[in-house]
């Protein structure tokens, strides 16, 4: 494209200073990017044909769309006396979101220390707290409320442990590799000054992570209020249970009454959480 | 004049926050409906039924799992494909300098409101329409996908040096010109890095979309924990994980292909 991967070396220059003006060659490799365009072509082609793929049919479209349109005429008129049952799941949503949050942290502050190189100089406990956080991470949240709430039973408690599930696996790898980019001196300082492992993490790591830290924390609760308002839909607390109420009455005038809180909470979080993270930095 | 020490920093300010945070946090847990005693025995329970899961994994159902992972990959890939498709060119109009102004505002709110809404939702507006197939998985994941490629679509291109852009400008180029020539080339690489990452997001979505009953692993899983078949969720539960994990080994190394660029093979020539 515009650089080549190699730009001639003084000799080239020299060479072609001495000589009459060549342009430089193309650049090889120009055939890569169709390449790799064409292979996406074949894969897109693959998943879209009716035998393999999901069968992309416009006609199933083209008949339901009567259905369909009337839905959205009814989403798009909501039913406003349906708002004041609408408050008190959304605010068992947001005490879930808090709560996980909450303990998350405690979890979570402990755990990333571990899992990094230069507060825990040790690998092979770093190893097992890293592979076992890969693999948690690997599944939604949602699919350990489905099992969760099989496992204890319906209500906000499975929706809260698969939360704090999640939350730790996202919250010690961003904040480890926080701690992984700081400064090693303050660290060989403490190491020199004859500190512990654990008054070295104390006194010279946390410091230095302390805002990184509050800031992904910050991310987690807006995480977690997005997605504790569908935890419901398998029945672990939250609005999300009446989500799954009205959708089965196909009530979307009722459904479009809880899209549009769910958004403002979602959209005044945000803001708060932004401004919170401008004084911090 | 003996020296005296600077006075401590004040931490009032510190000190009330902290105070607000934990006075929200212990009024979540005193009001939530939650039976505190259930939580003595819920160790031992978990313990149990991880056992259940793990012990003895159900592989009898293997191949069936499989297809439904292909199905909810398809979904995932078909999704972002067409989220591409739609956001690329409305992250050009949504950026500073190419669309009118009241369309970028009137774009970039667009993009904030649809990443409000989790993806499961838009599926549930979405199959009034299409019905319970993995085309609305698709679909929905795919609107999903505008919001969050539009805006880190725009975001790049904000951030791509004006030079070349005002170099192909002033060479007479057109709209079209400047976007190939003078903003393509700085922006391509976080472009299909973002594609990459938004194709692992959606892999991720679309084992949860089947909770709703659109077909895939979700839609498997949730159908096998009714059952209590624990052998069987087991096996699913690793079956989840590891073609995740290999999604993103894979995704993952073809990004730091692009982001970091060629190995550099011929500069002895």
């Amino acid at each position: 494209m515009t650089a080549p991967a190699s730009v001639p070396a003084p000799a080239a220059t020299a060479r072609a200073a001495s000589s009459t003006a060549t342009p430089p060659p193309r650049p090889a490799g120009r055939w890569k990017p169709w390449l790799a365009f064409g292979v996406i072509a074949l894969i897109t082609a693959v998943t879209l044909s009716p035998q393999l793929g999901i069968a992309f049919s416009l006609d199933a479209i083209a008949r339901n769309w009567q259905n369909g349109a009337a839905k959205i005429v009814q989403l798009l008129q909501p039913d406003w006396s349906f708002f004041p049952r609408t408050i008190p799941p959304m605010l068992e949503t947001l005490e879930m979101a808090v709560i996980a949050t909450a303990v998350s942290t405690l979890i979570a502050l402990p755990l990333s220390l571990w899992a990094a190189r230069l507060t825990n100089p040790n690998w092979v406990g770093r190893g097992v707290v890293r592979v076992i956080l890969n693999i948690v991470r690997a599944v939604p949240e949602l699919l350990y409320a489905a099992i969760l709430v099989a496992m204890v039973g319906v209500g906000a408690l499975p929706g809260i442990l698969a939360l704090v599930l999640f939350n730790v696996g996202i919250i010690v790898k961003l904040v480890s590799e926080a701690i992984e980019s700081n400064d090693a001196g303050p660290l060989e300082a403490g190491r020199a000054a004859g500190g512990t492992q654990a008054q070295i993490n104390r006194a010279a790591a946390l410091p230095d992570v302390w805002p990184s830290f509050v800031n992904q924390v910050l991310y987690v609760l807006e995480l977690n209020v997005r997605s504790g308002t569908v935890l419901g839909l398998v029945g672990a607390g939250g609005i999300g249970l009446l989500i799954d109420a009205v959708r089965t009455y196909f009530r979307y005038d009722q459904l479009s009454v809880i899209i549009l809180e769910v958004l403002v909470v979602v959209i005044l979080l945000e803001l708060v959480s932004s401004a919170i993270r401008k004084r911090l930095v | 004049m003996s020296a005296i020490a600077p006075p401590r920093p004040s931490r009032t300010r510190s000190r009330v926050v902290a105070s607000i945070v934990c006075v929200i946090v212990v009024v979540a847990f005193w009001s939530v409906d939650i039976n505190w005693a259930r939580l003595g025995n819920l160790p031992s329970e978990i313990v149990r039924y991880l056992w259940l899961m793990f012990s003895a994994p159900d592989w009898s159902k293997l191949g069936e799992a499989l297809y439904q992972t292909w199905r909810s990959v398809e979904m995932a890939w078909v999704g972002t494909v067409f989220g591409i498709i739609v956001a690329t060119p409305l992250s050009f109009l949504a950026a500073k300098g190419f669309g009118p102004p009241p369309v970028q505002a009137a774009l970039r709110g667009v993009f904030a409101v649809i990443r409000a809404v989790p993806e499961i939702i838009i599926a549930i507006i979405i199959l009034s329409v299409t019905g319970l197939t993995p085309l609305t998985g698709a679909l929905a994941l795919a609107v999903g996908g505008i919001g969050t490629l539009g805006k880190w679509g725009f975001e790049s291109i904000d951030g791509v040096p004006r030079g070349p852009i005002e170099a192909v400008r002033a060479a007479g180029g057109s709209t079209s010109q400047v976007l190939r020539w003078g903003v393509w080339p700085s922006a391509s690489p976080e472009f299909l890095s973002f594609w990459l990452y938004r194709f692992e997001i959606n892999v991720r979505a679309s084992a949860v979309l089947g909770l709703i009953g659109v077909g895939g692993i979700g839609d498997m899983l949730t159908s096998y924990t009714q059952y209590r078949q624990w052998g069987v969720v087991g096996m699913l539960l690793i079956v989840v994980v590891v073609v995740t994990i290999a999604l993103d080994a894979i995704s993952g190394a073809i990004r730091r292909r692009i982001t970091e660029g060629a190995p550099v093979h011929d500069l002895e020539r």
